[in-house]
């Protein structure tokens, strides 16, 4: 049977974002995938050494719309690093809990997309987005912002909670578990996700770490890699928490980790603000400081909801001089290729639903 | 006495219809015209805005809100809309199928709307065969659909076209041998027998299994979830409508309603005694609601289930529904007919 | 850690088979002076990360792949090659990755100048 081209993209329902896959099908079954990115290449990593160190937060929280906040805070870390900057304890648990909700706020994301792509007339998408809001709503509270916070300061935060904070918190957290508790039911049982889950896009443990994969994608082929607790930052040393790791390797893995995950991150919210010392947790005004000159290269590793960042950092006075941004985003579209050789055309977007890709990241 | 019996008989469409007079059967044709267009649209018509409504419900959504009450005249809003867009046309494929396909498909279903009977008044004609002929025109559907597809040339299309014919041929078989048992416990093919027949018990009762087999079938001949894998939005951007803009869209979105109101008003007419009902309302008004709660039941499976993959689709339309639908032609004939 | 670009395969080889399986990053810096094209390496069951840099003059900008040894180095190193002009020798030439770049430098390269304002204001283009 002769071998068809398809071209998907730059405009598809289902691409997340501005991207292009050239996909050889024979008949219905998938030859071979090849991803065109760039279509939002906007040049960050040389922008960025044409501005002052507090001056690139806002260029790194677009490199992932969905958690942004995350990302901001990699790149805060690595100046951090660079300049010997201690973060201050409360801000510490601050950080900790912040990234925690968003955590769980861009994983509702990825479920009710990922629902979207399977075929599903929005419901879960406009649930999970419901509840998503409810997540940003404690997010604003907390950092100001509901979508790009730039809250990350130098050894803390632009703000400190409030004394509400905690009440709020932990209501959304009961809710919260209840939600992902009916969100489990529903679409767990339901006989349709999952045949068109279960064993589709499979990657094993050797393939994964071959392929570079990070984060959930990683994990739930059975690899036991979390930055939060290979390489602690801030207070995940002192958390009884465990990283989730499924051996199965496929969408419903990919899927369940980030589902295990939500509800570790809400038993860490809820830790963290039960423990959270009194303090001081601002950090410094946005101004100038040199870096160290003893210690211009500076790394940073850090667990986002879709990955592992990793931050390389050649510093200079006032600016940047190489900032080298690995995302997550990048690494895991390109092990779509090699997941879904042999798949089905219809599972190409339930594998690239369950990597859970953010453009803006891929290319940076 | 015949203006009294013309008063009296207004809706009644054999009356007109056995006279001997050309002019009479005219009137009765056009009588006919008109109380099937009205059905056909309002029913069309509410059935489509519940369905944006219900599924908005569902998703803690309002649906829409503004153009008139309840946001009723939405749909007409975006009919307009859709009609004052710029018909984008055709590069390759065949310009020639690509404007008569789907208003023959439309006029497919218009027939198979005509032909159903709606009251023991109101039907065009009573055939012998009514029901084989109604599931003949219906297993034409995804040819057309094919030849749909294939005018625009395009891939996607090509695709969803592919599908179709890969349904066609898996399901078409259990729907036949359904028609079958019906035919077995009635006796006859008419569908106005078939209704008079279910004046004890309504066949739902009768052949659960049947009514089931009826139902998966007939969602996946009408697209509906979660056989909705011919316009797969999330593979196949539209599938076999992908190249179609502006009216033909429009009338695609006619062809979405008119199947929709075709399967359920066939169900409740095969399952669920059609017309028959306490004598309070007229026949009409039972089929009418009887179908509608049937509309109610497919739009809530769309808004909560997952789009099935083709070879899903195809191992359970032969590993099941066929197995099952020979099942269920044993059981009618060893409890109703041996 | 630094390494020649000749020997860049066979210690990736070396350090993959000492546990370094896992390839985080592959990047470059331009120093002005010289490039310098860095490897993350990484030992997921001990948590280690090993940093390889390989030094190249800027006019004779080359790296043999490693490809093999990693299969994800496929995209980074396209990236790097496409950023830095840097040539990566022993892979099939294939498709740029990212969008081709219509000016003389590579983007990355700190030869590379932005374009000046109120250019092309003059040219009948």
């Amino acid at each position: 049977m002769p071998v068809t081209r398809i071209n998907i993209g730059p405009v598809h329902p289902s691409t997340h974002g501005v991207i292009r896959l050239e996909v050889d099908l024979d008949g219905d079954t998938i030859v071979d995938v090849e991803p065109h990115i760039g279509f939002l290449h906007r040049g960050v990593e040389k922008l960025v050494e044409t501005r002052m160190y507090m001056q690139c937060p806002p260029y790194m929280e677009k490199l992932d719309y969905v958690a942004p906040m995350a990302f901001n805070e990699a790149y805060v870390s690595a100046v951090e690093a660079a300049m010997g900057i201690e973060v201050k304890e409360r801000a510490q648990y601050l950080r900790t809990m912040l990234l925690e909700l968003q955590r769980i706020a861009s994983h509702l994301f990825g479920i009710g997309t990922l629902c979207n792509d399977l075929g599903q007339m929005f419901t879960v998408f406009m649930w999970a987005f419901k509840d998503r809001d409810i997540v940003l709503d404690l997010l604003q509270e907390a950092a100001g912002s509901r979508m790009f916070y730039v809250n990350m300061r130098l050894g803390g935060l632009n703000q400190d909670i409030g004394p509400e904070f905690h009440g709020h918190a932990m209501k959304v957290m009961d809710y919260m578990e209840r939600r992902i508790g009916e969100y489990e039911d529903y679409i767990e049982k339901n006989p349709i996700f999952m045949e068109r889950m279960r064993g589709v896009g499979v990657l094993s443990a050797e393939q994964a770490k071959n392929l570079g994969v990070t984060g959930p994608v990683l994990r739930a082929s059975g690899v036991n890699f979390d930055a939060r607790k290979n390489n602690p930052y801030y207070i995940y040393s002192k958390l009884n928490f465990n990283p989730k790791v499924l051996t199965s390797g496929d969408n419903f893995a990919r899927y369940k980790v980030k589902m295990l995950e939500m509800r570790e991150s809400i038993r860490i919210v809820r830790s963290v603000l039960e423990s959270l010392p009194g303090g001081d947790a601002l950090g410094m005004p946005v101004k100038l400081r040199s870096p160290n000159p003893a210690n211009r290269i500076a790394t940073s590793s850090r667990e986002l909801p879709r990955g592992e960042v990793f931050m390389y950092l050649v510093a200079d006075p006032q600016k940047p001089y190489r900032l080298s941004i690995r995302s997550p985003n990048f690494i895991n579209l390109a092990a779509l290729r090699h997941m879904s050789k042999g798949a089905r055309m219809a599972d190409l977007f339930a594998i690239m639903g369950s990597l859970d890709l953010v453009m803006g990241g891929v290319d940076r | 006495m015949l203006a009294n019996d013309l008063i009296n008989n207004i809706l009644n469409i054999s009356f007109w219809m056995s006279s001997p007079s050309l002019l009479y059967n005219a009137i009765g044709a056009i009588i006919y015209l008109i109380m099937v267009f009205i059905i056909f649209s309002v029913f069309g018509y509410t059935v489509g805005w519940l369905e944006r409504k219900l599924i908005a419900r569902v998703q803690y959504r309002h649906g829409p809100t503004y153009v008139g009450m309840w946001g009723i005249l939405q749909n007409m809003a975006d009919l307009i809309k859709l009609l004052s867009k710029q018909e984008v046309s055709l590069a390759k494929g065949s310009r020639l199928l690509y404007a008569i396909s789907l208003p023959l498909m439309l006029s497919f279903s218009i027939f198979i709307i005509l032909l159903i009977p709606y009251s023991p008044a109101l039907q065009a004609t009573n055939l012998g065969l009514g029901l084989i002929a109604v599931f003949t025109i219906i297993s034409f559907m995804p040819l057309l659909l094919f030849m749909t597809a294939v005018a625009t040339g395009n891939k996607f299309a090509g695709i969803s076209a592919q599908r179709s014919v890969l349904i066609l041929l898996s399901y078409e078989i259990p729907t036949l041998m359904v028609i079958a048992a019906i035919g077995m416990l009635s006796n006859s093919y008419s569908l106005q027998s078939i209704v008079s027949a279910q004046s004890q018990f309504y066949y739902v009762v009768l052949m659960p299994i049947g009514f089931v087999i009826l139902f998966i079938t007939l969602l996946a001949e009408f697209e509906r979830p979660p056989f909705d894998l011919k316009e797969a939005d999330s593979e196949l951007i539209a599938g076999w409508l992908t190249d179609y803009s502006s009216p033909y869209y429009a009338l695609s979105l006619f062809l979405d309603y008119a199947r929709m109101f075709l399967g359920s008003v066939i169900l409740a007419i095969l399952f669920f005694g059609g017309w028959s009902g306490p004598s309070i309302a007229p026949p009409l008004f039972w089929l009418i609601a009887k179908a509608f709660i049937i509309a109610i039941f497919i739009i809530m499976v769309r808004a909560t289930t997952f789009r099935m993959r083709i070879d899903r689709v195809l191992r359970f339309g032969w590993l099941w529904l066929i197995p099952l639908s020979l099942i269920n032609i044993v059981i009618t004939y060893i409890l109703f007919i041996a | 850690m630094k390494v020649e670009r000749e020997e860049l395969k066979g210690t990736i080889s070396e350090m993959k088979r000492k546990g370094y399986d896992y390839l985080v990053k592959i990047t470059a810096v331009d120093y002005a002076d010289k490039l310098e094209a860095v490897y993350v390496l990484r030992n997921i069951s001990e948590s280690k990360d090993e940093i390889i840099e390989v030094d190249m003059p800027a006019t004779d900008a080359w790296v043999p792949t490693i490809i093999d040894v990693h299969l994800s180095a496929d995209w980074y190193e396209r990236e790097m090659g496409e950023m830095f002009g840097i040539e990566i020798r022993g892979r099939r030439a294939g498709r740029l990755l990212l969008e081709k770049w219509d000016g003389v430098d590579p983007p990355l390269r700190k030869s590379f100048t932005w374009s000046a304002p109120y250019r092309n204001m003059d040219s009948p283009q």
